[in-house]
């Protein structure tokens, strides 16, 4: 058990870039940076819950932005409901969305792994048009919550009321998440996930009740999206439909293969290249939408010649220039 | 196992019959019967978009994602021609022929270099060139509204005493026509008997010496020519916008989703299904305002109806 | 002890078993057959992968058909596939782990078990080693740990001497042996490798065509004209 708090180099980074985002970043960003480190922290947590699931176990989900509107909806209906604080909704909007994206790919759990992604595809459309048709709670009467014009304010959490401290929050929501992973895949999960991986046959065979542990990958990777969401409210304190459609699931796991998603620094990748990109694009006057070609290239070009992705790259270049170094940590 | 399938086929007309029955209740039967009868249109596009989805995966092993997006640029050129004053049918030939040469570039270039790896990669990489074709597209034409118009939208038939567009009738005809054709294809014509090899088992075709590259290229064609026109019709009848049609795949693997991505008779009669239960849920004054996602619940619905009573099986390969 | 009772299996049109019945009560038993027999098919049906149109199969008395495949892993069935199912990124140790992850014995109990069966099949040096960095004839080592941890008590395998050299042959039917007073465990081996079968095989059943067409002593088996027969042909026209 000694394996289970051992850090690897890799490890040791992820905490030092954790660490930096939370005690420098904050000052250094004005705000406009800050909405965008802030939000893009918390796509960092949802690329995280997709890229796990992609690359331990082979499972493509496409709906993850949707379960990201999902949680966030969820947490905006709670805090205009009833006085709970922040974390109480945030933990009610990750579970709920956990449960609800079970529902979604019950159908597909227990099928090849192709209708997995057929189905999700099919419900972040499905989501997309109730979004659309039912928008976000923002303080009004009734279940839907709607109304027109600005309504109360959404409670932040008591100690991150400032866009500095939400941003800390955030990013250490998202370390806290990888760690979530981290702690799984070290244990019983991860070894039935890496056996999942290699050939279901091979995992039943040695006792590993499969669907169980597909949906508990599934689980974890809403519960994250869901938190995400939740997150996401709470920077932005109201949410747009057009922030969740059926295109940005798609994006985020194209982007997420594109980053790699075997480590939490494609990820990262990940996120930069979904936030920071287009910002980055409009600051120059290029048209946003050639940013779908760039990532559409990308995730070609990912899955035919690269399957580790931006960051196995990098991590590869790193690798080869101090050959010291084994090729055992993952 | 006969039994079973008829038994299949009485429960599908009866839920049917039910769905109609109860949304219908009140209503004139003529209005019934022109939701109906749009129903069957829509239903026609969700039906035409499943079986170029079923016929290329079948032949090729390709779950194509970016079949929505071939007939978006396919439709966005033919209303471009238009604009510039060429004469129509220019545009919808252009529109055809546009969708089927992006699908056969993507065929012939970028699908052999994934052609061994899993189902689910050769899909996923789909998803990236759909997303290049729908930024291209984004990029080249604003976002404007803008709407094709076929010359069979002024013409109305008088059917049951109800007043039909021909548009309408055209598609629906078209999607049986489609399915009969390709049928036929498959059954009586050696390309037809080639394709079906592929598609039962690739390999083994491989070593029997069938020519896979053109049959996998004549798979590619139908597909493209099939984005094409289902993208020209959804142009016309619903909305010209790029990233509508491109996500009109969505339906299409709900529909294709039915037949289990292989019967192409429950394709059609699946898509026509959700199209018609879709617009008779407009008679529901509580479902009206999400009845668009009808055709997901109805696919989730049926897989999970697929899925009773068993566990994962191997027979073969994925 | 293993029966097999009426099992019929048909993919389609093709009926891959028919009404093959058999009874296996030795400790190590050999299934042989040409290709396309339904050997594997038969193995199977015993995981759990293919459901039979017919028959039924009890192990030491109780019915396994019921059961779902993990669920027989976990009555004690073990499976070591033609190809060897090690995942690339998990080490020798944890991927012997895993078979018996699901029982409620404390960790030490676990990791005591799993470094026996290390030692035993002779990989206990190597349980650090991750299963990308081993080498086919290791790979293959650490699924028959992996097959006897947990007190199996149906271990089967299917072509365990696939891509192997002589020596490395050699010494894994010597292993295979050591498996019955090692754990207590019966032990199925279906392979082509005729001389393997002889020399650690007591029973054998011979399928040809789906139909069992001999099952006793292997030597006997072995020497039975039809069963020369469905392997070599015959002079009939």
């Amino acid at each position: 058990m000694r394996q289970l708090f051992h850090v690897t180099p890799s490890g040791w980074a992820g905490l030092a870039t954790a660490a930096f985002g939370i005690l420098v970043l904050p000052s250094l960003a004005n705000s406009y940076w800050l909405s965008v480190f802030t939000s893009m922290g918390c796509f960092l947590l949802a690329i995280a819950g997709v890229a796990f699931m992609y690359a331990r176990l082979g499972m493509v989900s496409l709906t993850q932005v949707g379960l990201m509107g999902v949680g966030g909806w969820i947490a905006l209906r709670l805090n205009y409901a009833f006085d709970f604080p922040f974390e109480v909704n945030l933990a009610l909007a990750a579970t709920a969305t956990m449960i609800f994206g079970w529902i979604l790919a019950l159908p597909a759990l227990r099928m090849r792994g192709l209708y997995l992604a057929l189905v999700t595809l099919m419900a972040a459309g499905g989501l997309e048009i109730l979004f659309a048709t039912f928008q976000f709670p923002n303080g009004g009467a009734g279940f839907w919550g709607v109304q027109t014009g600005s309504g109360a304010a959404f409670r932040r959490p008591w100690i991150a009321q400032s866009a500095q401290a939400y941003l800390r929050y955030v990013i250490a929501c998202a370390l806290l998440g990888f760690l979530c992973i981290e702690l799984h895949r070290r244990l019983q999960p991860g070894r039935a996930w890496a056996l999942i991986r290699r050939s279901e046959a091979a995992a039943m065979a040695a006792g590993v009740n499969v669907t169980l542990y597909k949906t508990w990958a599934f689980g974890i990777a809403g519960l994250l999206g869901g938190a995400a969401g939740a997150l996401l409210a709470g920077s932005l304190g109201l949410l747009d439909d057009g922030t969740f459609r059926a295109s940005e699931s798609v994006m985020i796991f194209a982007l997420a293969v594109v980053g790699g998603a075997h480590s939490w620094q494609g990820a990262l990748v990940a996120a930069l290249l979904y936030k920071v990109l287009p910002a980055l694009l409009n600051i120059w006057g290029v048209d946003a939408n050639l940013s779908f070609v760039i990532f559409g290239a990308g995730l070609l070009h990912a899955v035919i010649t690269a399957p580790q992705g931006i960051a196995g790259q990098l991590l590869d270049g790193l690798r080869r220039l101090s050959p010291k170094r084994e090729a055992k940590d993952a | 196992m006969r039994l079973a399938r008829y038994g299949n086929w009485l429960l599908w007309a009866l839920l049917m019959a039910a769905v109609i029955g109860v949304l219908g209740w009140g209503g004139r039967p003529q209005m019934v019967g022109l939701f109906i009868a749009s129903g069957l249109a829509v239903g026609s596009l969700y039906a035409l978009a499943g079986i170029g989805i079923v016929v290329l995966y079948r032949a090729t092993g390709v779950l194509n994602f970016a079949g929505g997006a071939a007939g978006a640029a396919g439709a966005m050129t033919a209303w471009q021609l238009t604009a510039w004053g060429f004469w129509e049918p220019l545009g919808w030939l252009a529109c055809l022929l546009v969708a089927t040469a992006i699908t056969l570039f993507y065929g012939r270039l970028i699908a052999p270099r994934l052609a061994w790896r899993e189902t689910v990669v050769k899909a996923v990489a789909t998803l990236g060139f759909a997303l290049i074709i729908l930024g291209a597209i984004s990029f080249l034409w604003a976002d404007d509204p803008r709407s094709i118009s076929l010359p069979t939208d002024a013409i109305g038939v008088r059917l049951l005493g109800m007043r039909i567009t021909a548009t309408r009738l055209l598609l629906f005809a078209a999607s049986i026509g489609i399915v009969i054709g390709i049928w036929l294809f498959l059954a009586r014509t050696t390309i037809g008997l080639q394709m079906r090899a592929l598609a039962s088992d690739r390999d083994l075709a491989a070593l029997m010496g069938i020519p896979i590259l053109r049959v996998e290229t004549i798979a590619w064609g139908i597909a493209g020519l099939l984005a094409g026109f289902t993208g020209l019709m959804f142009a016309d009848l619903i909305r010209l916008e790029p990233s509508v049609i491109t996500f009109m795949v969505i339906p299409g693997i709900a529909a294709a989703i039915c037949g289990r991505l292989e019967n192409l008779v429950v394709v059609l009669i699946g898509g026509l299904s959700m199209g018609v239960i879709e617009n008779m849920l407009t008679m529901s004054t509580t479902l009206r305002g999400v009845r668009p996602i009808a055709p997901f619940v109805i696919a989730a619905l049926v897989l999970l109806y697929y899925q009773r009573g068993q566990r994962l099986t191997f027979g073969g390969r994925d | 002890m293993l029966e097999i009772e009426d099992v019929t299996v048909r993919f389609g049109g093709v009926v891959a078993l028919s009404a093959v019945s058999v009874r296996f009560d030795k400790p190590v038993n050999g299934i042989i057959g040409p290709n396309g027999a339904g050997k594997t098919t038969l193995m199977n049906v015993l995981s759990g992968f293919v459901r039979p149109a017919s028959g039924r199969v009890s192990g030491d008395g109780e019915a396994l058909l019921p059961l779902a495949p993990h669920r027989r892993a976990h009555w004690g069935l073990r499976r070591s596939f033609q190809k060897e199912e090690i995942a690339d990124d998990l080490t020798v140790f944890e991927n012997v782990l895993v078979q018996i992850d699901h029982s409620r014995s404390p960790a030490r109990t676990k990791t005591a078990e799993v470094e026996a069966m290390l030692t035993l099949v002779g990989m206990a040096e190597r349980a650090g080693k991750i299963g990308a960095a081993l080498s086919g004839f290791e790979r293959r080592l650490t699924d028959v740990a992996k097959c006897l941890v947990g007190q199996p008590r149906l271990v089967m395998f299917d072509e365990p001497a696939g891509g192997m050299s002589v020596d490395e042959s050699r010494q894994l039917g010597a292993l295979i042996r050591q498996i019955h007073g090692a754990t207590g465990a019966q032990v199925l081996v279906i392979d082509h490798d005729v001389e393997l079968i002889r020399t650690i095989c007591e029973d054998t059943l011979v399928l040809d065509f789906g139909r069992r067409i001999a099952f006793g002593p292997t030597a006997e088996v072995l020497d039975d004209p039809r069963v020369k027969a469905a392997y070599l042909g015959t002079e009939e026209v």
